[in-house]
């Protein structure tokens, strides 16, 4: 039998601090979908994705019941489309991603991720396809997530891939200027994509796992905020190094919560168990929030001078106990600071508190990068594409993955308000300094070249 | 003879297991599980032992009483069935079930009917009732054993029904959820 105090803080954890499990993610190789022909191509990985996918939700959901834990979102992720569609137009491609959104629509999953090209060393016809299909794919579907990596740390950066994903994240939020932009919001550009992660926009299925998997993301932002004020309630003669250890210990027993479910939900399924992905990620729920941590932890708000040391400490924490928790841990695994799926994160950017130069210092610490960040429309393609780069050559010095997920509202400047719904969230549009210029650094093309510390044979 | 189950009841003191365990042990008897508890000022202690060949029920339990009147506890003991080796444990899963909410009369026989109903065996009961607000003050936790032959949906849903007509807030998972959180 469980002492008192283990029944009630489990519960408080579900009903009071949010824990869920924010994915379960279930990856399917489409390697052997392969066809020429484009209709067989869609028949084909029709066929694959449901005969793994029909019973993903149900079973999901089954499991959350026994548990009493809520797997919030179910999802797909797949191999990259650049690779197994590597013959297609980019026409055909956008087909593609339409009869992508069909099958998600029917397996009932909220997002499909792995509309995806890797050229972090060269653009191959299929990848230059894709591409250049991105803004109508994204802007035509609802369910369908793209990621294009462009940076490594073994390849350095491609940045003729950095500016053509400028282009087409302009393009993107053109073609749904009516809806904020949205379409950038299910399109990461990423630095050291990590292939295994259950995370949207990002997921995809990596060329070197098995033919299906099911990869977990753990939530848990709000159970580590409270632990933290509840220590600091009773002891507040705490020191950082005393909270770091009780944020280790709150990560692991989230990630136990979240393998547990996972390896459940694979082992019913007959599907083999992947990682678990110790990302703490928030929701626009109020107490399910990274930028509350850091108040809880003695700051004004996310992005005042501390935030960056803040955030390297809670990263860490995360990481140490998740990996006591779980030897099976992968993905990006770490803190996300997402400004419009976090509501303390969106109101710190709209009161001042949080800059984006500060944020992609931050970047430089946790997990992702500049995540679901509005800024204004008018942004000219070339400062853009200097922004992807600077956050891309932080993951690439770094041996760390960093993405951008940046969206142009057209038709809006630095204030205005920009809404997503759902867990995408909503926000004020973040002022960029200098977003008129035009400097031809960018232009300039071709490969920075990977660090010398990529030079590890 | 069969096992023997002792049952110590009376005021909590130190020194009651010891007391106990060594008239046991000066009978000769082998003693095989120990389990006490505290109830508010309250002890309960359940002995079970392999008494030696020559000594019977009524030997036992008259040394027992002889021994202990004067410490003012309560005894009694009775033979057990010792265990049928070999019998196939019962398939099934252990779930918790976790009603937090006001105090009210007859909440654990309301909740231990339905469960009894459905032919559900409880392993462990803790029920605490403080009043007051405090919502955590007013909890009833069972835990419970379901085999597979039992319709847990139709326990749930009466569990859940009878909690929401008493404004009570009920949990149940399994308890490996509890084990992952807790147990490392």
């Amino acid at each position: 039998m469980f002492e008192d105090h283990e029944i009630i803080s489990t519960i408080e954890m579900v009903k009071n601090e949010n824990l869920d499990v924010r994915a379960v993610t279930l990856g399917v190789n489409l390697f052997d979908c392969i066809s020429h022909d484009l209709e067989m191509f869609k028949k084909n990985i029709r066929k694959k994705i449901i005969t793994h996918a029909r019973n993903l939700v149900t079973m999901c959901d089954a499991v959350g019941e026994k548990y009493g834990i809520k797997v919030v979102n179910k999802r797909i992720s797949i191999s990259p489309i650049a690779l197994v569609g590597a013959c297609f137009s980019s026409d055909q491609m956008v087909d593609i991603a339409h009869e992508l959104n069909a099958i998600a629509k029917l397996v009932n999953i909220d997002f499909i991720g792995g509309f995806s090209a890797l050229v972090e060393k060269g653009i191959a016809p299929g990848d230059q396809a894709l591409i250049d299909a991105l803004p109508s794919a994204l802007a035509q579907t609802e369910r369908v997530c793209a990621s294009v990596n462009v940076a490594t740390t073994r390849a350095g950066i491609n940045m003729d891939a950095v500016l053509a994903m400028a282009r087409a994240i302009k393009k993107a939020a053109e073609l749904t200027s009516d809806k904020d932009g949205i379409a950038c919001a299910k399109l990461c550009v990423f630095s050291n994509i990590p292939q295994d992660m259950p995370f949207m926009a990002g997921a995809y299925l990596g060329v070197g796992v098995a033919d299906a998997v099911i990869n977990v993301g753990v939530s848990g932002p709000g159970v580590v905020k409270r632990a933290i004020e509840k220590n600091l309630e009773a002891h507040p003669n705490l020191t950082l190094g005393d909270i770091a250890e009780i944020i280790k210990k709150t990560a692991c027993k989230v990630t136990r919560v979240g393998e547990l479910i996972g390896r459940e939900v694979a082992q019913n399924l007959n599907i083999s168990f992947g990682v678990v992905d110790l990302s703490l990620a928030p929701t626009p729920t109020v107490g399910d929030s990274i930028g509350e941590i850091f108040q809880a932890l003695g700051l004004t708000n996310i992005g005042v001078p501390g935030s960056t040391a803040a955030l390297a400490m809670l990263n860490d924490a995360v990481k140490k106990g998740g990996a006591f928790a779980s030897c099976h841990v992968g993905g990006l695994s770490g803190a996300f600071i997402p400004v419009s799926e976090d509501l303390n994160i969106a109101n710190a950017a709209h009161k001042g508190f949080l800059s984006i130069e500060k944020l992609e210092a931050m970047t430089s610490v946790c997990s992702v990068g500049l995540d679901m960040v509005p800024i204004p429309g008018d942004i000219t393609i070339e400062c853009l594409a200097g922004i992807i780069a600077d956050e891309m050559a932080i993951g690439m010095i770094n041996s760390k993955t960093t993405a951008t997920r940046l969206i142009p509202v057209p038709g809006k400047k630095a204030g205005d308000k920009v809404y997503f719904g759902g867990l995408l969230g909503e926000a004020r549009v973040m002022a960029v300094p200098n977003l008129n210029l035009c400097d031809p650094f960018v232009r300039y093309g071709g490969q920075i070249p990977a660090p010398i510390h990529s030079l590890k044979n | 003879m069969n096992k023997v189950i002792i049952t110590v009841l009376g005021k909590d003191r130190p020194g009651i297991i010891s007391q106990v365990s060594n008239i046991l042990y000066e009978l000769g008897c082998n003693l095989e599980n120990v389990n006490q508890m505290i109830l508010q000022s309250q002890f309960a202690g359940f002995f079970i032992v392999d008494p030696p060949p020559d000594k019977d029920l009524e030997m036992l339990s008259q040394t027992l009483i002889k021994k202990t009147t004067a410490s003012g506890l309560s005894i009694h003991v009775d033979t057990i069935d010792g265990g049928k080796i070999g019998k196939e444990p019962l398939k099934g899963e252990t779930f918790l079930i976790t009603t937090i909410g006001p105090d009210q009369k007859g909440l654990v026989a309301r909740f231990s009917s339905i469960i009894a109903r459905h032919n559900v065996n409880i392993e462990n009961l803790k029920a605490v009732f403080k009043g007051g607000r405090d919502p955590n003050a007013n909890i009833m936790s069972y835990q419970v054993f379901i085999t597979q032959d039992i319709d847990t949906a139709k326990l749930f849903e009466a569990l859940r029904q009878t909690a929401e007509e008493l404004d009570l807030d009920i949990r149940i998972q399994h308890k490996n959820i509890f084990n992952a959180i807790n147990k490392i």
